[in-house]
């Protein structure tokens, strides 16, 4: 495949140079045990240390970095303005007619600052790792199937040209579009529906036209021998014990203070 | 003399009960790459309407919900085998997270093949063969609804005041979005002829293009 790095990318970093399905798998983790904390003190204590692992680590510019984080700030901002308005408890303060309860800005919090957690590490992820050593590393560590690996870098492929074709397709459909007044309108819902119809045509028709040029080269058969063997280091291993250790340590520490809190949480 | 057979260095397809065409597999990626990128372009045009609903804001990712689903009914509706709705919403949801580079995690895996489940139950249980307007809204609802329970225990909904309103708007979007349109995007596809190879496109003439 051609399909080169997206932009943002930089795998020349300690981060960069892990295994991806072992990121993966311990993101996976992370996110699973967080699920059933509510108390905002953990999250709190364990956001600096992935933010200084990803900063150390992957290496990222700063200004890519607090980019990242604007769409999960309005995401945990929701997240925190809606349980301190729509949970019964104490009351904190009335703004506007809304009551917020000291328990619903406490849990509200928590999740916030989860988010905050799992976003940091995802962009540490996302930041560090290619698409297609993904692919090849999920084939080989993970068992996904040769075909569906074929089929993912495919799509990978079309992915990368998708904003151009939606561009074409957007201004062909202005040009015959029948010239508003100025000011008047703008391309409402009803024009996006049509232009993402088109697109699903558009990539169905390349698709079908990139799996049987696939199959013609073989593709699809099987036995297959791998071109790149993406190996399992020490180093792996090593990130991984360590992410968790941190994690045991950080959830050992709420047990031992008593600050740690479960799903009951939730109720009072 | 040994009369070992040698092991056989023809090619052959690697195919098991639950594995895809080739051509299907590439259908149902282009499915989940084409949706996930529409999604992500809806995301960034709708972020005024989250804004706009200032402390609700949260609510207003409900109603554009039944979007996350329609891609398991289409994929189940083309392709028409077992587990097609479900590797075409973990897909979808891939797409976001690893090529796209959102920031949901990877809990969104999880989160996408359970609502894939959903969604395509009503056609499991119909054999396949049933594609009614009937099926389809039950296929919205049903992604919907086993897609809300997960998510109400992974941001603590149980408890809030507006649970019930979250699960109706919620519900409401499944099936006109998830179920309905999904119904009419997949006629119209068929009516253009892209899908005529697959296998929609042999039982065209029973299940009617329109």
């Amino acid at each position: 495949m051609s399909a080169g790095p997206l932009p943002w990318v930089n795998t020349a970093t300690p981060l960069g140079r892990r295994n991806p399905t072992m990121k993966l798998a311990v993101l996976f983790v992370v996110s699973f045990a967080l699920l059933f904390v509510f108390d905002p003190l953990t999250p709190a204590l364990l956001y600096p240390l992935a933010l200084a692992a990803v900063l150390i680590w992957g290496r990222p510019s700063p200004r890519m970095l607090l980019l990242a984080h604007i769409p999960f700030l309005g995401f945990a901002l929701g997240m925190l303005m809606i349980n301190a308005i729509t949970r019964p408890g104490e009351e904190l303060f009335t703004v506007l007619g809304l009551q917020a309860s000291v328990e619903g800005v406490t849990l509200g919090a928590s999740l916030a600052l989860r988010t905050f957690v799992l976003g940091v590490l995802s962009i540490g992820f996302v930041f560090s790792t290619d698409a297609v050593a993904l692919t090849d590393s999920l084939h080989q560590q993970a068992r996904l199937g040769p075909r569906l690996c074929h089929a993912i870098l495919a799509g990978y492929q079309m992915l990368q040209d998708m904003p151009g074709t939606w561009q074409t397709i957007r201004q062909a459909q202005s040009v015959r579009a029948p010239a508003p007044a100025p000011g008047v309108r703008r391309p409402g819902i009803r024009e996006f529906g049509h232009a993402a119809f088109s697109l699903l045509v558009v990539s169905l028709r390349r698709g079908e036209r990139m799996a049987q040029s696939m199959e013609s080269r073989g593709l699809g058969l099987a036995p297959r021998t791998v071109w790149k063997p993406i190996r399992v280091e020490r180093t792996d291993w090593i990130m991984a014990f360590g992410v968790l250790t941190v994690l045991v340590v950080v959830l050992g520490l709420g047990v031992t203070g008593g600050w740690i809190r479960g799903y009951s949480a939730l109720w009072g | 003399m040994h009369s070992t057979t040698p092991p056989s260095t023809t090619p052959v397809p690697a195919r098991g009960r639950f594995s895809f065409d080739l051509k299907d597999l590439v259908l149902i990626v282009v499915l989940g790459v084409v949706f996930g990128f529409l999604y992500w372009a809806l995301v960034q045009a709708s972020a005024g309407l989250t804004l706009l609903m200032g402390p609700f804001g949260d609510l207003s990712s409900h109603l554009l919900f039944g979007g996350w689903l329609i891609v398991a009914p289409i994929a189940v509706a083309i392709i028409r085998r077992p587990g097609a709705g479900i590797l075409a919403e973990v897909i979808a949801g891939g797409v976001e997270v690893v090529f796209l580079g959102s920031t949901a995690g990877p809990m969104l895996f999880l989160v996408a093949a359970i609502q894939g489940l959903g969604s395509e139950l009503p056609f499991a249980l119909r054999r396949y063969r049933s594609f009614s307007w009937g099926v389809y809204a039950c296929s919205g609802l049903l992604g919907a609804g086993l897609a809300f329970a997960v998510s109400a225990f992974r941001f603590g909904w149980y408890g809030q005041d507006f649970f019930v309103i979250r699960l109706v708007v919620q519900l409401l979007s499944g099936l006109i979005l998830g179920g309905l349109l999904a119904r009419r995007t997949v006629n119209a596809l068929a009516k253009t002829g892209v899908v005529d190879n697959y296998a929609i496109g042999r039982d065209l003439p029973t299940t009617g293009g329109a």
